[in-house]
């Protein structure tokens, strides 16, 4: 965590965080009525946690129940680290979508959002409460902090999630690709060597399911409804496709090689596959699994377009990227490097991503009140 | 109470099913019987305030014949629907004979306005049954015997696994109703 960050007050207990949470949503324009029936609950899946470390230099040793069974300090930092980053984008998430709910295109949608937005919560307050319960003063500072970042402000600890969401376009590229790598994220975190960790995965890798769900059948309905042009809408997959990739972390990057040593962060397939993890190379292994993902499931949505209108399809792992080995290089989205001059590269970036005269035409007119832009928009008698 | 649902569970049972509700789910609810766009289509144009129409959309869906009420019963069936919160099912008390003389049609008309409300199957019954959970047989709306069948999905949906849950976008309780009933039906 950011030394600079400097947390004003916290409370001394998990009950004392509640209290926080509560402000931190009236703050943020997140009416708790909402809820309704809803309530936080702390879910742990004992059974599918395992009892014995499964991978990395303790493999074979029982799991890590409580933070004294934790051999090294630098160990309970990189969990203390993986914690607050997952409860991070957890309220962010909600920070970035709630104002969505007053503009849902159909009573279903807005419950699923809100469901979403809940389980987000739930998630975030999971989160905290392992913070709160099993690393002390350290982790209840690191709970405050989760109430303090703020993605309205831009200071959420990871990009995607200080970006705006403006619209139920957004909010569906949201949910299908970038819930998607927090799917990846969570699986990865299901075999961890720190027990309440790995046991908090389960449920929540559960109500994940949902949320990917509705992303994939958002962007299928839209393709459905024919109004918004393929073309068009493929800017926006080239947008969301380079910052889901991005969120997957470095290339080489030891500190995923240091959290698989612990055994505090698997593979995404680490129970299912038979080969030794490339240590050196884990994070690029997991963003090629993402990847192919992606690629298999655009080949789904795209299948309901209409006739004439061109494939889907997910931009090259080359294009826009903001971190690992290619980024800041020019690609084009087939992952053809660019020849062009600066000009040149600027007019084929405003050509292949939403620019403002883009966000303006799908507000104004390809979802404008009354278009029925996408499927089972409106109520036919 | 549920609490001690889940200890009472031979949960080793429960295994072979939790390794195939994707599968299960599939069958079931990607047959062309079961009208899965028209399923999807419903979830979206059911709300509130509920109509007739919406209500004949359901019964079109179900394949059961239009309700033969009275405009009163109408009434006091879309009022019901506004009115229940689950997990109730006392409230079927308060509605006429003919409207709990069909467990079907009703629990349908739950599932569309509550989606946590499950539909009646027989074939999911005979799922549950497998799986070491009896509940009796019965046409009309018991509340207590709907009441144990939706109770119990939503016990084995808190007891399954996270690898059951394939990325859908329909309710959890749909997901391993649909999978129950092509267990039921094997």
């Amino acid at each position: 965590m950011s030394t600079t960050e400097i947390v004003e007050k916290y409370h001394p207990n998990f009950e004392g965080w509640i209290q926080e949470f509560q402000e931190w949503q009236t703050r943020i324009g997140f009416d708790p009525a909402w809820l309704g029936d809803y309530r936080f609950e702390i879910r742990f899946d004992w059974d599918s946690a395992g009892d014995e470390i499964e991978f990395g230099d303790f493999s074979g040793m029982p799991k890590w129940k409580r933070r004294m069974q934790i051999p090294q300090q630098n160990i309970i930092d990189a969990i203390l680290t993986m914690v607050s980053v997952q409860g991070d984008t957890e309220f962010a998430s909600v920070e970035q979508q709630n104002h969505l709910l007053a503009t849902a295109p159909t009573e279903y949608d807005r419950k699923s959002a809100l469901r979403i937005m809940c389980e987000e919560q739930r998630h975030g307050w999971q989160m905290a409460y392992l913070l709160c319960t099993y690393f002390g003063e350290q982790g209840m500072r690191e709970a405050a902090k989760l109430l303090e970042r703020n993605a309205q402000d831009g200071t959420r600890l990871l990009g995607s999630f200080n970006a705006p969401i403006d619209h139920w376009l957004d909010f569906f590229c949201f949910t299908h690709f970038i819930d998607r790598d927090g799917k990846f994220q969570l699986k990865m975190l299901s075999t961890s060597s720190f027990q309440p960790l790995a046991a908090s995965m389960g449920p929540m890798l559960k109500e994940e399911s949902f949320h990917l769900g509705t992303g994939a059948n958002g962007l299928r309905r839209i393709v459905k409804a024919g109004v918004i042009p393929l073309d068009f809408l493929q800017k926006y997959i080239n947008k969301w496709v380079s910052t889901g990739l991005d969120l997957f972390g470095t290339d080489e990057s030891t500190s995923a090689e240091w959290a698989y040593v612990y055994g505090v962060k698997g593979r995404y397939d680490e129970r299912e596959s038979e080969m030794d993890a490339d240590r050196e190379h884990l994070n690029e292994a997991s963003r090629g699994l993402y990847f192919d993902e992606l690629k298999a499931e655009m080949v789904r949505i795209s299948k309901g377009r209409k006739e004439g209108e061109p494939e889907l399809f997910i931009p090259s792992d080359k294009f826009n990227r903001g971190i690992g080995m290619y980024a800041g290089k020019r690609y084009t989205v087939k992952g053809d490097p660019f020849e062009g001059s600066d000009g040149e590269w600027e007019e084929y970036l405003a050509g292949i991503l939403p620019s403002d005269a883009d966000e303006k035409l799908l507000m104004n007119e390809y979802m404008a009140p009354g278009v029925e832009w996408i499927q089972y928009r409106e109520w036919r008698e | 109470m549920q609490t001690l649902a889940l200890l009472a569970v031979d949960k080793e049972k429960l295994r072979p099913f939790f390794s195939r509700v994707p599968e299960l789910f599939e069958q079931h609810h990607h047959d062309s019987g079961q009208k899965p766009e028209m399923y999807e289509e419903l979830l979206y144009k059911v709300h509130r305030p509920y109509t007739n129409d919406m209500l004949d959309m359901i019964d079109d869906w179900m394949g059961l014949e239009r309700r033969n009420i009275s405009g009163e019963q109408e009434i006091m069936l879309r009022l019901f629907l506004l009115a229940i919160r689950y997990p109730d099912t006392l409230l079927f008390d308060s509605l006429d004979d003919i409207l709990v003389n069909d467990v079907r049609r009703l629990s349908a008309y739950l599932h569309f306005s509550s989606h946590t409300y499950t539909i009646w199957d027989n074939d999911t019954r005979k799922g549950l049954a497998k799986l070491g959970f009896e509940i009796p047989d019965t046409d009309k709306a018991d509340p207590f015997i709907y009441g144990a069948y939706v109770g119990t999905i939503e016990l084995i949906k808190d007891l399954a696994p996270f690898t059951c849950f394939l990325e859908h976008d329909v309710p959890r309780q749909r997901l391993f109703q649909a999978a129950l009933a092509a267990y039921g039906r094997e």
